[in-house]
């Protein structure tokens, strides 16, 4: 997508995210969680150049796209080069990723890690473990909007 | 994971739906998918189509023969299944006008395997 539809992606679930309880929420709070860090960090590879900004949309294989033809409201498949990236690593990008968003990245890979054993599976985390979870995603959150340049809450 | 374990689960995320509206339909979307893929499952291993160590974990890539089966077995829970997982691209990866009548979409294809699944239960 282009980079003001993932901001404003991002600012939809980030606020999103600020309704849930890590705790009695659990699920949808770490699925949201990696869907704002996802289009965040789509935004911020595509303001450096990493990756392109097309009127594209991530299906669920990976670098496979959707395009939109806005007049009459219907998607095509496309193969393409990036591209939104469906989550960090996937598909693998062939330019250079700067390093601030190759750190945002890995904080974000901690919140996609979350999802087999707490969301998919029954494993219940230890005590506490969601501050370790909110500190991940701002880490995120904070590295990927000084990269963009822009505040975390709209002006 | 066990049929109580894929229940409790989609009671889990279900209660934390219950506090969003279409307005919220990316989340809405999420949500229906992660609830209706444990009610899913829960389906399945039911109907004896999946043992319960062999969660599925998206409906669409499932082999051509075992959709034929369920669609057998389980009359309506794949398109169920099927209609919440088309709307991740256009509304949650994408931005597709009209996400809240997907969302609303999405709640009445979760409320149906939930139907499902206590339909189900009850013929024990």
């Amino acid at each position: 997508m282009k980079i003001d539809a993932h901001l404003q992606k991002f600012r939809r679930l980030d606020a999103m995210l600020a309704r849930l309880d890590p705790v009695a929420d659990r699920e949808l709070w770490i699925w949201t969680a990696m869907n704002s860090g996802v289009h965040l960090l789509n935004a911020a590879l595509h303001h450096v150049g990493t990756t392109d900004a097309t009127d594209s949309f991530h299906t669920q294989v990976e670098g496979l796209y959707a395009v939109p033809d806005r007049n009459r409201g219907t998607l095509r498949d496309c193969l393409q080069a990036p591209g939104d990236v469906m989550h960090f690593g996937q598909p693998p990008l062939a330019r250079p990723v700067p390093a601030p968003i190759l750190r945002a990245g890995e904080a974000l890979r901690e919140i996609e890690d979350l999802r087999e054993p707490f969301v998919r599976g029954d494993s219940v985390p230890p005590n506490g473990a969601e501050a370790g979870w909110s500190a991940a995603y701002d880490a995120c959150i904070t590295g990927l909007c000084k990269q963009l340049g822009i505040a975390r809450q709209a002006a | 994971m066990k049929v109580a374990a894929h229940l409790a689960k989609a009671e889990r995320i279900g209660a934390s739906l219950a506090r969003c509206t279409t307005a919220d339909y990316e989340t809405v979307i999420e949500g229906c998918m992660l609830a209706g893929t444990h009610l899913f499952n829960l389906l399945l291993h039911e109907a004896g189509l999946r043992r319960d160590d062999q969660d599925a974990m998206h409906s669409e890539f499932l082999g051509a023969g075992e959709r034929r089966k369920i669609a057998i077995r389980l009359p309506g829970v794949l398109e169920a299944m099927d209609t919440i997982e088309s709307l991740r691209t256009g509304y949650v990866r994408g931005d597709l006008p009209g996400g809240e009548a997907a969302a609303g979409r999405a709640f009445a294809s979760l409320a149906e395997l939930r139907r499902q699944a206590a339909a189900l239960a009850a013929r024990g």
